[in-house]
């Protein structure tokens, strides 16, 4: 599965295959091979950085399986390195984007009167998604130039409702975001889902621009 | 050409999640081999429970035992009445699907004195079922097991520490160790609390029930909790069995729990933790009550061996 991985998520990023992909079904046009310095192309090397740290990342998760850490900072924060995907509608175009989070502050009103219901980026599962009030900033490196820019970042305040089984396997999630890339900074209204134990949320945001949303499928390992 | 421009996008987008998820799974064959198993039993039916008791709690016992399927048992010792991991869902954690249903109703558990949980794990620490319970009970949760607690609105929530008892109005709960791993979701245990599992001594008027949870076999544990108790009843889980090596470290097959059995100089033991959900690779459904069985009659112990079926109530006094 691994080099499935690496291939389908390189020929999301890179722009060569899928151009290879569109050239192949436009048979007036010729086959060109993508050239060697594409390969070495910023995006490509993220890329490549993103995989290692996804290998890196379960290979921790092995490793883990066989003891019980003592701190586990590390591990924790080499989970924080895997990034969430995300696609952005934006005028003329739909590029792809990694987009990695993190949580300066969470409070959580779920969770048991034993523990402190502040949080500061080390968030336990359970304290998100029985119920919480969090507050975001995330960073995102785009497939394509949005404006001048790869990049792009937001904060958010994201409520997090429990559904089933105190949240653990169906949370709503209901926000505000504000965005800063391609020049603009626009405010998306967020709704989505959280479930597999707050581990997976899929989010859809939308602006008062109609031609300007997002959906993301994010992974929160904390 | 445009649109095919975008939809072959996103086939390559929705192809890099699925990939994601194959390589979670594919990571490792034992993992691919559970899920396969918890896939392959999400349609399988629910036993029924033949024969319920739907009063377990009486005025005119002094003594019993409740096994409610898996690690669930209701204790009632004379006035006081304890559950352990109550698990009565359907499924626990999503994907592990129960193979019979629960021995009891829980709305038949009428008064509650104390729930105690051993660790973690979906099938121990079951949010949906902590729900149906009666909140005037005493919730005790393993060491650091806070974090992972959500507020059920239970009269008392406390979190164990090993060797620590507490005690209530002359009942008595002793947190002891036992051998088993750490985390919820597997991915949390390298920062999750450092061994957030126990087992529980109960002692209440003169009558002593050791509660293992979850544990492999470890001799100096049990060999330690014996001397320091003199056990009438103990709750030893038996399954999952296979695959061994894997399951070893961290659970007793029934073998080893009839060595535990014999190191804690216990007078009864009863069998959990097993013929509930469907667990482990094991060859087919009862197959750990099967090996129990036979030790049983091999070594001629049926009186101090009580293989129970779920919904058994065992009156000892």
């Amino acid at each position: 599965m691994l080099p499935l991985t690496v291939f389908f998520a390189l020929s999301t990023w890179s722009q060569e295959p899928i151009a290879f992909f569109n050239r192949f079904l436009d048979m007036n046009k010729p086959v060109n091979t993508p050239s060697m310095q594409s390969w070495f192309h910023p995006r490509c090397l993220l890329l490549w950085l993103v995989c290692a740290t996804i290998i890196v990342s379960f290979s921790a998760l092995a490793q883990a399986e066989r003891r019980d850490s003592e701190s586990g900072f590390e591990s924790w924060l080499t989970f924080q390195t895997i990034p969430s995907m995300m696609v952005i509608s934006h005028p003329g175009d739909i590029p792809f984007a990694f987009e990695w989070e993190a949580t300066p502050l969470l409070y959580s009103f779920g969770m048991t009167r034993l523990v402190s219901p502040w949080y500061s980026f080390k968030v336990s599962q359970a304290a998100r998604f029985t119920g919480s009030i969090e507050l975001k900033a995330t960073g995102q490196i785009s497939t394509r130039k949005m404006g001048s820019s790869y990049f792009g970042s937001s904060a958010q305040l994201i409520g997090h409702i429990p559904l089933m089984e105190r949240g653990e396997y169906l949370g709503l999630n209901v926000g505000v975001a504000k965005y800063a890339f391609a020049g603009s900074s626009p405010w998306f209204k967020v709704v989505g889902i959280s479930t597999l134990f707050g581990l997976l949320e899929f989010n859809f945001k939308h602006s008062s621009d109609p031609e300007i949303w997002m959906g993301t499928i994010e992974f929160r390992f904390f | 050409m445009t649109t095919i421009r975008s939809q072959a996008r996103h086939v390559l987008f929705c192809s890099s999640v699925l990939a994601f998820f194959g390589f979670l799974s594919g990571c490792s064959p034992l993992v691919s081999r559970f899920t396969a198993r918890a896939v392959d039993q999400l349609g399988e039916p629910i036993r029924p429970v033949i024969h319920k008791v739907a009063v377990p709690l009486r005025s005119d016992v002094g003594f019993s035992i409740l096994w409610v399927g898996h690690a669930t048992v209701l204790i009632q010792i004379r006035d006081k009445v304890l559950i352990t991991d109550p698990a009565f869902t359907k499924t626990v954690g999503l994907l592990a699907k129960r193979s019979v249903e629960p021995g009891i109703d829980p709305a038949a558990i009428t008064r509650l004195n104390a729930i105690l949980i051993s660790h973690l794990h979906f099938d121990h620490f079951s949010y949906g079922s902590l729900d149906m319970l009666p909140k005037e009970a005493t919730l005790i949760v393993p060491p650091g097991a806070g974090e992972y607690t959500p507020e059920f609105g239970f009269a008392i929530t406390r979190e164990a520490k090993t060797w620590e008892a507490i005690e209530e109005d002359s009942l008595r709960i002793t947190p002891v160790p036992v051998q088993h791993f750490g985390g919820r979701y597997g991915f949390d245990v390298p920062w999750g609390p450092v061994r957030p599992y126990t087992g529980y001594v109960i002692e209440y008027k003169g009558i002593t029930l050791f509660f293992a949870g979850d544990t492999g076999y470890n001799p100096d544990y049990f060999k330690e909790i014996g001397r320091r108790f003199h056990i009438d009843v103990a709750l030893l889980p038996i399954a999952p069995v296979e695959p061994r090596e894997f399951m070893k470290r961290v659970h007793t097959d029934p073998a080893e729990a009839l060595q535990a059995f014999e190191d804690l100089g216990a007078k009864i033991m009863i069998p959990i933790h097993h013929d509930t959900f469907f667990q482990g690779l094991e060859p087919e459904v009862g197959y750990a009550k099967k090996l129990m069985q036979a030790l049983i009659e091999e070594r001629g112990l049926q009186d101090r061996v009580k293989l129970l079926t779920i919904g058994e109530q065992l009156v000892l006094k």
